[in-house]
């Protein structure tokens, strides 16, 4: 079926409007569709109609009646809240991963198809101070070297490995203040780190 | 000096150019969507300062601009050279970018993520880029601290680019076997092999030129090397496919094959007015025809140069008054017209 606007182009959306009891169907082809106006649902046929807007979506469904509990989740470094992230798909500042871990890890997987990272890690970790004037960025190697995790620390990382089995095994017999728990500890060894 | 895409590598026909994007972002920092403008044009100008000698990575020239001193128009071409993605055109805030003079390298700063390291080359030579980009990256995060988490990796914005933070993506040229009934089925198949895959010119179902962009899905999980392999395994298998389908379509309808590049090419030369569409499904036959040895041209000519050559806002740089679509279709032709090389009898 051509497009009933400009008769040119193969119709591929269906669009049925139901006003006042009546029902009317019309058919439009994906440039047509941009050009008119939906009200609300306009942003669909937008040209760039972002997939976040999609992943929100598939965030936003999942367990209505947990969710205002989850919406007032807001993040103390950049005050994103979680409302904000399912409207947005996007997060505010580094602290939202933890913040949000929670509430978002199993949907991060769902999306990802895992939800642990296996590539690259940074070579070097300055320190914010050192940073502050890049242009005359020091060359002292004891300063500016690569601070790769030591061994002080691996016992601080296997620690966290085994708080995060907990946490993972306390999400899923729902125990949440266990888990609350856990993620605090992580928080707390992961600065230490 | 040469751009990439003005280079052409007859290694491997079909395989048109391809692409390796690292998001990072500081430690210290909020994400752009959440950093004041103030905060913005502050770190902006550090990132800046901390990169102006990028150039001693890799030896390139690199010229740094503030996005908001980029004229409209200019932004739209870097647009079209993929140097800019539609949001980070679009932004507000104040960002920049260092580009380097073959437009091969850039980094923008403050897009979506504080940087975006971006590596084009001509050709499937994601190895290399992906080399490229892992020491620009290395020598940003020299400078600065990044936002890195064990469990989540490199975070960004954006959830669907945290871990590698790596986007590798190669454009394909498959003029036959995209005409086919199960290559629909195919792009959604795509998927179950991490792969997406989509067309780079044209709206909604329609696709002008035959080219299509293969990317991976996923960052997390999967390392850098994985991603390449993924990206690459899936380039090969369609461009096999798409080698295997045009001999038999040469066998079978070859006069028409032929028949087909010698009209494009003879409307592309001597046309007085082209469309955008019409332009690219020409110039997508005489690439086919000049790929099966059909047809020569006098001096060695990138097609997909030209095909980015008479996208609109390019056009509209070369001429000295607005135009309108008339004027832009007139243009196209003549563009065409004087960069088309002559043919070999």
């Amino acid at each position: 079926m051509l497009c009933e606007r400009c008769k040119i182009r193969e119709a591929n959306i269906q669009y049925t409007e139901v006003l006042n009891g009546v029902k009317t169907e019309h058919h439009f082809c994906a440039q047509c569709a941009g050009e008119l106006d939906f009200g609300p649902y306009s942003a669909i046929f937008d040209g760039d109609f972002p997939l976040g807007k999609l992943l929100s979506g598939l965030l936003g469904i999942n367990e209505e009646q947990k969710e205002d509990k989850r919406r007032q989740v807001i993040c103390p470094t950049c005050k994103t809240s979680y409302e904000d992230f399912v409207k947005n798909s996007c997060f505010g500042c580094p602290d939202c991963y933890g913040v949000f871990d929670l509430l978002i890890s199993e949907n991060i997987r769902q999306l990802q198809g895992s939800d642990s990272h296996t590539g690259k890690q940074p070579k070097y970790h300055l320190e914010p101070e050192l940073q502050k004037d890049a242009g005359q960025y020091s060359t002292d190697a004891s300063a500016s070297g690569p601070a790769v995790l030591n061994k002080e620390n691996l016992d601080a990382k296997e620690q966290i490995r085994i708080l995060q089995a907990k946490l993972k095994e306390a999400l899923e017999r729902e125990e949440y203040e266990t888990a609350a728990v856990c993620r605090d500890k992580i928080k707390v060894l992961k600065e230490g780190v | 000096m040469a751009k990439w895409f003005e280079r052409i590598d007859p290694a491997v026909p079909g395989a048109i150019n391809s692409r390796v994007r690292l998001v990072r972002n500081c430690k210290e920092y909020v994400f752009p969507s959440r950093l004041s403008d103030k905060d913005s044009e502050i770190m902006v100008h550090r990132l800046e300062q901390g990169l102006r000698n990028v150039g001693e990575v890799d030896g390139k020239d690199y010229h740094y601009a503030y996005l908001r001193e980029i004229k409209e128009l200019d932004k739209k071409i870097l647009r079209e050279r993929r140097i800019l993605n539609s949001t980070i055109a679009a932004k507000k805030t104040p960002a920049g970018v260092f580009i380097s003079e073959d437009e091969e390298s850039s980094i923008v700063l403050n897009g979506t993520d504080h940087f975006r390291i971006q590596l084009l080359s001509c050709g499937n030579h994601l190895e290399e880029l992906w080399q490229q980009a892992d020491r620009l990256d290395d020598y940003i995060n020299e400078r600065f601290a990044y936002a890195y988490d064990q469990k989540y990796g490199y975070l960004t914005s954006y959830p669907t680019n945290t871990g590698t933070g790596m986007r590798a993506s190669v454009i394909l040229h498959l003029p036959t076997l995209s005409l086919g009934k199960r290559f629909q089925g195919m792009v959604m198949e795509m998927s179950r092999f991490g792969a997406v895959i989509k067309g780079v010119y044209g709206t909604g179902n329609e696709n002008y030129g035959s080219l299509y962009q293969i990317s991976n899905l996923k960052t997390l999980g999967t390392t850098e090397k994985e991603i390449l392999d993924r990206v690459n395994k899936v380039s090969e298998q369609l461009l096999a496919q798409e080698r295997q389908i045009r001999r038999m379509t040469m066998e079978k309808r070859g006069l028409e094959c032929e028949d087909e590049a010698y009209k494009s090419y003879g409307v592309l030369k001597y046309a007085r007015r082209l469309a955008a569409k019409e332009a690219m499904i020409f110039l997508s036959q005489l690439m086919s025809g000049i790929n099966d040895g059909i047809l020569k041209l006098k001096e060695p000519c990138s097609i997909y140069r030209l095909m980015l050559g008479i996208q609109p806002a390019n056009l509209q740089k070369l001429s000295d008054h607005p135009l309108g679509k008339e004027e832009l279709e007139v243009a196209r032709a003549t563009y065409l017209r004087a960069e088309l090389p002559e043919m070999l009898e």
